[in-house]
């Protein structure tokens, strides 16, 4: 038997058919649902008088339109109450289950489910999401994929795929203090930029990956996608097993231990080839932040704005030239200090309870400058009632930072939380691209320390200097 | 949409890559439950001002380009969401072919499925401007531009017999899993 990484051994047992030259139908164990990108594939089924094939296999939630405000009232936008209100009608005709507003479980369709206990090592695992690359982080093969492969799936519980090559990160060493898994991933889309990952999927692996928690790990698998990968996979561990055990959907008694049996065997063989390996040293990170439109525009924090006038001339040059002027950088400047206006905390990059405890740590007996908006958003019901629990709602509100309800919120701006044109607003979430968070606003991509860190001085900082 | 048959249009190059799903169609315009409309908010914060007015530095908003139903575009064209509305306001705008030097994975796989052809060509982005004339041929992958003739990356057969049924839901609709099937 020739070794295997983590990648192909789940490929190789989730294979319906295959034949020489073409895509693999591949069989798909759950699919995540939410109101954005599935409409349209039930109105598909509809049309045809199809069913959802395993409606077990298959569990929705809310999180892209709705507010973040006050849950009591009506949702103001009429398109958006409808779609929130479709997919309410589609499940109940389908027969899936709905996390909805108030069940207790809705949240951030990435951070919903992991909490549930729903995703276990060796599963194959898509939504119509590209963020679905985060439950890699348990060993699962999930990818994001369209509305029409959407349909397919929930007709079929198959899709046709392509086979990936096989790109192995490692980072080694120990992360310094400040430094977190937000920096790490940040750091290597800078390095291998936003299509270093094209036609792979990487596995990330080494002591700064092992030694991270199940949050952190999500937080890197997640951003994935923009290093262009089809998704990111880390081999399960203790770590994966002990965050895994009791939760509602996990294995039970005897089920638990041959569970974890199988579980163990999710790692990739010790003389697997991989098409390509990167190493990071973990040890020499700084906290990251980007300056300019997309996720691999990005710089210790230390450092400064590139310069156009020191590159070569062409596509690159003139785009990081669009990209200062849009954001309203300098070329050559410090991003220290770089004054803002809003800090955003949440999404399904940083929008767990370990994120907001982070930032909670930074904010602690300090305040939001008077020229900053912040808003925390937790990425689930159950993210919020843990930190209520803990108090950390009350160390936000006290800071002078808004607490709000679970949803994906300022991340992509669908529900009305945005920014105003020329707003520059550091952001825990995964896009930096124009207008992501609004038309004309400026997103500066950070982890949820250097984002509390920067919303305390009112403008960019180091989240070592508020330690 | 003309699959697989070649076809002359004038086209309009969108300079610079990475060119990603938020600027394609803002997420803004998302909410929508149905496929119609998407063309209307194609490239809407490029295109138009905070005033409405269409800006008129761009592509698709020149004279040289107007009716254009070729997109040209460089490296990692549709990167970021994997959300279908980016291909299908591409293509609901009346847009026949995408030609780019690379595209996003994702945008790719949707493309294809909703039969909107999309060829990979790495010369072609810096041999051509807005407005220019070509000959597209879909099926083979080829395009003649200024008396030259660029070989991109010809469709796969899966993907030319989604583009002749129109979409992958239509292949199915009309074929049957058994389309799928054929194929695999």
């Amino acid at each position: 038997m020739t070794a295997q990484t983590l990648y192909d051994k789940i490929w190789s047992e989730h294979i319906v058919a295959q034949r020489p030259q073409e895509p693999v139908l591949l069989y798909i164990d759950l699919q995540l649902v939410h109101e954005v990108t599935s409409p349209q594939a039930f109105e598909g089924l509809r049309q045809r008088g199809l069913k959802v094939r395993r409606p077990d296999r298959t569990i929705a939630t809310i999180d892209h339109s709705i507010p973040t405000s006050d849950r009591s009232l009506p949702i103001a936008d009429p398109i958006a109450a409808r779609q929130v209100a479709q997919l309410g009608v589609n499940c109940a005709e389908f027969g899936l289950p709905l996390c909805a507003p108030g069940s207790g479980h809705q949240g951030v369709v990435h951070v919903f489910s992991p909490e549930l206990g729903l995703i276990q090592p060796g599963m194959t695992l898509v939504c119509g999401d590209s963020h679905t690359a985060t439950h890699g982080a348990f060993g699962v093969l999930a990818f994001g994929i369209g509305t029409s492969q959407v349909e397919m799936v929930l007709a079929t519980q198959c899709l046709l795929q392509q086979p990936s090559r096989n790109l192995r990160v490692n980072v080694t060493g120990r992360l310094r203090p400040g430094v977190t898994a937000k920096d790490v991933i940040l750091a290597l889309i800078a390095q291998i930029g936003v299509g270093g990952g094209t036609g792979c999927v990487i596995e990330y692996a080494g002591e700064a990956i092992r030694n991270l928690s199940m949050e952190g790990r999500m937080t890197i698998a997640n951003m994935s996608i923009e290093a262009g990968a089809r998704a990111g996979l880390m081999a399960p561990d203790e770590v994966t097993f002990a965050y895994l055990k009791g939760r509602p959907f996990a294995p039970k008694g005897a089920d638990w231990d041959a569970a974890v049996a199988r579980w163990r065997t999710y790692a990739s063989d010790p003389d697997a080839l991989f098409d390509q390996e990167v190493t990071l040293d973990g040890s020499a990170l700084e906290p990251m932040i980007t300056f300019g439109t997309n996720p691999a525009m990005g710089i210790g924090i230390t450092g400064s704005v590139p310069e156009p006038a020191r590159m070569a001339a062409g596509v690159e040059r003139d785009g990081l030239v669009k990209a200062l002027a849009y954001m309203g950088m300098t070329a050559g400047q410090a991003i220290l200090g770089h004054p803002i206006d809003l800090v955003f905390v949440g999404s399904c990059t940083n929008g767990r309870i370990e994120d907001l405890r982070a930032a909670a740590g930074v904010l602690k007996g300090r305040k939001v400058a008077p020229n900053v908006r912040a808003l925390i958003v937790p990425g689930s019901e159950v993210v919020k009632r843990a930190a209520e629990a803990e108090g950390l709602d009350r160390i936000f509100l006290a800071a002078g930072a808004e607490w709000r309800e679970p949803g994906c919120s300022m991340c992509l701006a669908m529900n009305g939380d945005m920014l105003q044109p020329g707003q520059t607003c550091v952001a825990t979430s995964n896009r930096n691209f124009e207008g992501r968070q609004g038309p004309g606003g400026r997103t500066l991509l950070a982890s949820p320390i250097t984002a509390a860190a920067s919303a305390v001085r009112g403008a960019v900082a180091d989240p070592r200097s508020l330690a | 949409m003309k699959p697989f048959a070649a076809f002359a249009s004038s086209i309009a190059v969108l300079a610079a890559d990475n060119i990603d799903t938020d600027q394609i169609i803002p997420a803004r315009f998302l909410k929508t439950t149905t496929k119609e409309g998407l063309g209307l908010q194609l490239f809407h914060d490029w295109r138009y001002g905070k005033d409405g007015a269409a800006k008129a530095d761009f592509p698709l908003n020149q004279p040289a380009a107007a009716g254009a139903e070729v997109l040209v575009g460089g490296d990692n064209f549709g990167c970021g969401s994997s959300r279908e509305h980016a291909p299908l306001s591409i293509k609901a705008s009346g847009v026949s072919a995408v030609v780019a030097r690379s595209f996003a994975r994702i945008f790719y796989r949707n493309a294809v499925n909703l039969g909107l052809p999309v060829i990979r060509c790495a010369d072609l982005y810096d041999a051509v401007q807005d407005g220019d004339e070509v000959v597209v041929d879909t099926e083979h992958g080829t395009i003649v531009a200024g008396g030259r003739t660029f070989q991109g990356e010809a469709p796969s057969a899966v993907a030319r017999r989604i583009s002749e049924a129109g979409s992958l839901v239509e292949l199915i609709k009309n074929h049957g899993w058994a389309a799928i099937e054929e194929v695999v």
